[in-house]
């Protein structure tokens, strides 16, 4: 693999931003209630730079850094990649480092890292000594963790997670946050910690390294910190905790460590999700108490401000979820030629193209799709043939519209596993995390006679011969059309 | 004269004449603002009546328009002392 040049920290990468024209400094103050995250919403919804917010009320010294990778431009930028890639340029790139061998961190010195250069402990921990935004106006608190990795390793495993789980700041020592039961960590605690009553420690890193969100964020197989490693070309710096025995990003900007308590919950929520609703209910949930802090000088606390498209909630996750569930396709042995989730559909439509070798492969496809580890996270399949663009949303929902049989090719699963984040769920469902899931099957089925029975698509690449075809694009102009794009 | 915030799922929860127990969170300025404590109190649709003023949130984050006062009896700790 040639030599990889991906920001290796939160501060290089909004270098990187900056000099690419995919940042702006903001100097004026900014309040840390609802106008920072109006700012990030704002810069969301436009697809603008992102915001990095340098004065903050009330707390001189921290700054925010928004939106960090809420564009195609600023993940290639986190990658390494020239700003202008294409997606499916990036996606290939994503594929190629994910599929090269396990790069295993390494563990640097305390005085290396840059994250232990300020230490709260004891009495001196207070949550609010950390510019804490206020993101959504209505929500149900500050929110510490909206970009961010929360550590944790299953104590006889050994497996290490990095999961992005929201937490909210309830008081100046305890965090409560949505952790599924199917996620993860909620396996790791009902698997252990809760039928014992024991806390697990815990470390929230709060202003990683693009690379590191994004290994965050992935719902890779891969232990996040090798596949920080694989993405960035270079072995994750990590550092340990000051209080317990979990290994930290050591060039993160704030740290917080503590433990999650088996037998005490309090109230989360609500708060502003990747579907563009408030839609899970204020609820008992996962709560985490802070047992130490640990940040940079100066530093920078990141955010990502959930709502209508788009923001990384929908554009990262539909990037990584697509991607790793073609390489579960592939690794199956199905012919597919890629997989893409549109941001817009927020993660909750999985398209999927597909040689059509074989009676029964849609089926096959959304029943590994839903039963896989990623199942949770979407509910329609759409399967579409080889020769239909599947990131060209035109080509796709003309697929959709007309090859779509009513009652053959729609296929509904019941009583599946969802997430109390669907707006469409019943208050039932979402309380218990019970899902529904549909395939479209766009594909014609293989026993249509295919010259006789498959409709022949009208179009200007399909229909006419190839030298009729370049004539036309030649003249275009002397036609007296504009050249088109 | 302090300034608080409740989420309630109905207003009914807001029984007035009786000690409730309330997740509330103060919403007077500075650092601490939107930290929460879980306390015994009484409330009133009279936004006068008792020391302390009280806004009302529904479910999903909507601002009631009604304006309660609350007094405050007791702050509640029901975190096991383990965590302390």
């Amino acid at each position: 693999m040639s030599k990889i040049s991906a920001p290796r920290s939160n501060r290089e990468f909004i270098e990187a931003c900056v000099k690419a024209g995919d940042a702006v400094r903001i100097k004026q103050e900014v309040d840390w209630e609802n106008e920072a995250g109006a700012i990030v919403r704002r810069a969301c919804e436009l697809g603008a730079a992102a915001p990095f917010m340098e004065k903050i009320k009330d707390y001189p010294g921290f700054s925010y850094f928004g939106a960090p990778l809420s564009t195609y431009r600023r993940m290639a930028i986190s990658l390494g990649m020239d700003p202008a890639s294409s997606l499916p340029e990036i996606g290939k790139e994503y594929l190629k480092r994910t599929n090269s061998e396990p790069i295993a961190p390494v563990v640097v010195d305390r005085k290396d890292a840059p994250c232990k250069e300020n230490i709260l402990l004891g009495k001196d921990v207070d949550l609010c000594r950390l510019p804490v935004p206020l993101v959504h106006d209505g929500d149900g608190g500050r929110y510490v963790g909206t970009w961010h990795a929360v550590v944790t390793k299953h104590p006889v495993r050994g497996d290490v997670n990095w999961g992005m789980y929201r937490q909210m700041m309830f008081d100046s020592r305890t965090m409560s946050g949505a952790v599924f039961p199917f996620s993860d960590l909620g396996k790791t605690l009902s698997d252990y910690y809760l039928p014992r009553g024991e806390s697990c420690p815990f470390a929230t890193a709060i202003g990683l390294s693009p690379l590191a969100a994004m290994a965050a964020c992935a719902p890779s197989p891969i232990p996040e910190p090798e596949l920080v490693g694989m993405l960035s070309g270079e072995p994750a710096r990590l550092v340990k905790c000051e209080t317990n025995d979990l290994e930290v990003p050591a060039d993160a900007e704030i740290i917080i460590e503590g433990e999650i308590c088996p037998d005490y919950k309090v109230e989360e929520g609500p708060f502003g999700e990747y579907t563009g609703y408030r839609t899970s209910p204020r609820d008992f949930r996962v709560t985490f108490r802070v047992n130490c802090i640990t940040y940079r000088n100066n530093a920078t606390m990141t955010i990502s401000n959930m709502g209508v498209p788009q923001d990384e909630g929908q554009l990262l996750r539909s990037f990584s979820l697509g991607l790793e569930l073609e390489k579960l396709l592939r690794s199956q042995g199905i012919p597919v030629t890629g997989v893409y989730m549109h941001p817009r559909s927020t993660h909750h439509m999985m398209i999927v193209g597909v040689k059509p070798t074989y009676s029964g492969i849609a089926q096959q496809i959304a029943q590994l799709a839903f039963g896989s580890k990623l199942g949770p996270w979407f509910h329609m399949v759409m399967v579409v043939d080889d020769q239909t663009d599947i990131y060209n949303w035109d080509e796709v929902y003309h697929a959709f519209c007309t090859r779509c049989h009513p009652e053959n090719g729609i296929h509904i699963y019941r009583n599946t596993t969802g997430t109390p984040l669907y707006p469409f769920a019943t208050p039932h469902e979402r309380k218990y995390s019970i899902g529904s899931k549909v395939l479209f099957d766009c594909l014609w089925p293989v026993d249509w006679d295919k010259t006789n029975d498959v409709p022949t698509l009208v179009s200007f690449k399909h229909v006419y011969p190839k030298d009729i075809q370049e004539r036309v694009l030649a003249n275009w102009t002397a036609y007296g059309y504009p050249q088109a794009k | 004269m302090n300034q608080w915030e409740v989420f309630v799922m109905d207003m009914a929860e807001l029984a007035e004449g009786k000690d409730l127990e309330l997740s509330i969170r103060t919403l007077n300025p500075g650092v601490h603002k939107y930290t929460y404590k879980h306390v015994k109190c009484q409330v009133s649709s009279n936004p006068e009546k008792l020391p302390d003023r009280l806004q009302v949130r529904m479910g999903r984050g909507q601002l009631s328009p009604a304006r309660f006062s609350i007094k405050v009896i007791e702050e509640i700790q029901r975190m096991p002392a383990k965590y302390a």
